[in-house]
């Protein structure tokens, strides 16, 4: 399988430097389990076109994954997840449910902020978020 | 630095006794994508002329891609473009006759990439150039300069009179150029936002000099905002080292850094018994703290 660009969303005037919004990206994909092991990129240029940012900067997010282990280099084929060897699975078990929602957390807490902001309620609140996840899936 | 497409040496100019560019350094490595920004005033458009060697520096040297700018031969043109930050063309041709004319001058013209930009921006190939939008008119002489795939392009706030949908489109097209490494752009705004997509590196000019240079992620993984939260009130003098400046109100302090130092935070975690929290700062932020004050 091959992921979506779509799937992966930057933003420019962060603080945080497109690249490593990327990784972490990345990485949140892998832990979840939401990339498996074989499973390809999208190629530098595709990303680079599909984020409207410069290729240096998937280029650099993605040789720095393949130096941490994250991803690996298949030749003219792209990057790929690795196919876990049996140490390293037992090694980095898939990140558990209450650690990926750790990874939430910063947004949420700028949700909440803009929600209280504008006085809606929880429930108004997690109504908007509902209608996007709907969205998003159908 | 042989790879270097664009590298300066001290360059100073004075216009009577106003010193606009006061010691220029700057070395622009081949493939690089370079945003160059600086308030109104700061020396923007007079540093890229003397690049080009449309002005003279009053002192120091330039290499634009391995020659004198000031003597620049012909075959060093055709490697660049360059779109001014006013545009003229004849006002009498018709777009498409303005098109073939300039494709003429280049051995490198590239007329289906030319058409291609032709018809995304929706120029009007019949119209005269005279009453062109100033948009059309910047888009036109894009498509120009962009028309023969120069190595090195050179852009004088290509933007300022674009429309956001067009400057996104603009923006679009300028990676797409970059595509390629062997290309190399230098552009000059004072708009940040639309360096953080395209720009791989940021040179910021600043008071005649260039204050800051380097990769634009790299920028951004060291500088930073630093709020300080001490366990008791911090003297009116304190400071954080190296910081560009410090704002102390009671016992908190706002400093913002070039260089995130571990050492420097944990030294004022010991000394100040404080709460060091590091902000990541945007280039707008990161630009406002440099001409803070």
């Amino acid at each position: 399988m091959q992921t979506n660009p779509l799937e992966f969303a930057v933003q420019p005037t962060s603080g945080v430097p497109i690249y490593r919004q990327l990784m972490d990206q990345v990485r949140s994909l892998v832990s979840s389990g939401r990339l498996k092991p074989g499973d390809r990129l999208p190629s530098v240029r595709q990303m680079a076109a599909e984020l409207e940012v410069n290729m240096m900067t998937v280029s650099k997010a993605y040789t720095r994954l393949e130096a941490d282990g994250v991803l690996e280099r298949e030749r003219g084929l792209g990057m790929r997840v690795p196919e876990a060897t049996s140490r390293d699975a037992a090694a980095a078990p898939k990140a558990s449910v209450a650690e990926r929602q750790q990874e939430l957390k910063p947004i949420a807490d700028e949700l909440a902020t803009r929600a209280w902001q504008l006085k809606l309620t929880d429930a108004q609140t997690l109504d908007v978020v509902r209608q996007v996840l709907k969205d998003r899936k159908s | 630095m042989t790879d270097a497409i664009i590298s300066t040496q001290r360059v100073t100019k004075t216009f009577g006794s106003k010193a606009v560019l006061q010691g220029v350094d700057l070395s622009i490595p081949a493939g690089a994508v370079v945003g160059l920004i600086g308030t109104n005033g700061a020396g923007k458009s007079t540093l890229i002329k003397c690049l080009l060697g449309l002005l003279r520096p009053t002192s120091g040297s330039i290499q634009l891609l391995g020659e004198d700018p000031w003597n620049l031969s012909a075959s060093a043109k055709s490697r660049l473009g360059y779109v001014p930050q006013i545009v003229k063309l004849y006002p009498w041709m018709k777009v498409r006759h303005v098109v073939a004319y300039t494709s003429a001058f280049y051995d490198s013209w590239d007329n289906d990439w030319a058409e291609t930009l032709i018809d995304r921006w929706d120029l009007p190939r019949e119209h005269r150039v005279g009453p062109l939008s100033p948009g059309q008119l910047q888009k036109l002489a894009l498509v120009l300069a962009l028309g023969y795939r120069p190595e090195l392009l050179v852009l004088d706030e290509p933007v300022a009179s674009l429309d956001p949908v067009a400057r996104r489109e603009f923006l679009r097209s300028l990676l797409e150029v970059c595509q390629d490494e062997k290309h190399t752009v230098l552009f000059s705004t004072h708009i940040t936002s639309d360096l953080e997509r395209v720009a791989s590196h940021l040179a910021i000019l600043k008071e005649g000099k260039i204050v800051m240079f380097d990769e634009l992620d790299a920028v951004k993984d060291r500088v930073k905002r630093l709020r300080i939260s001490s366990a008791s009130d911090l003297p009116r003098d304190f400071s954080v080292r190296g910081a560009l400046r410090t704002e102390v109100t009671g016992r908190q302090a706002v400093a913002a850094v070039t260089d995130l130092d571990e050492n420097v935070l944990n030294e004022v975690r010991d000394k100040w018994q404080a709460e060091v929290r590091v902000e990541d700062l945007n280039l707008e932020d990161i630009f406002l703290e440099l001409h803070h004050g």
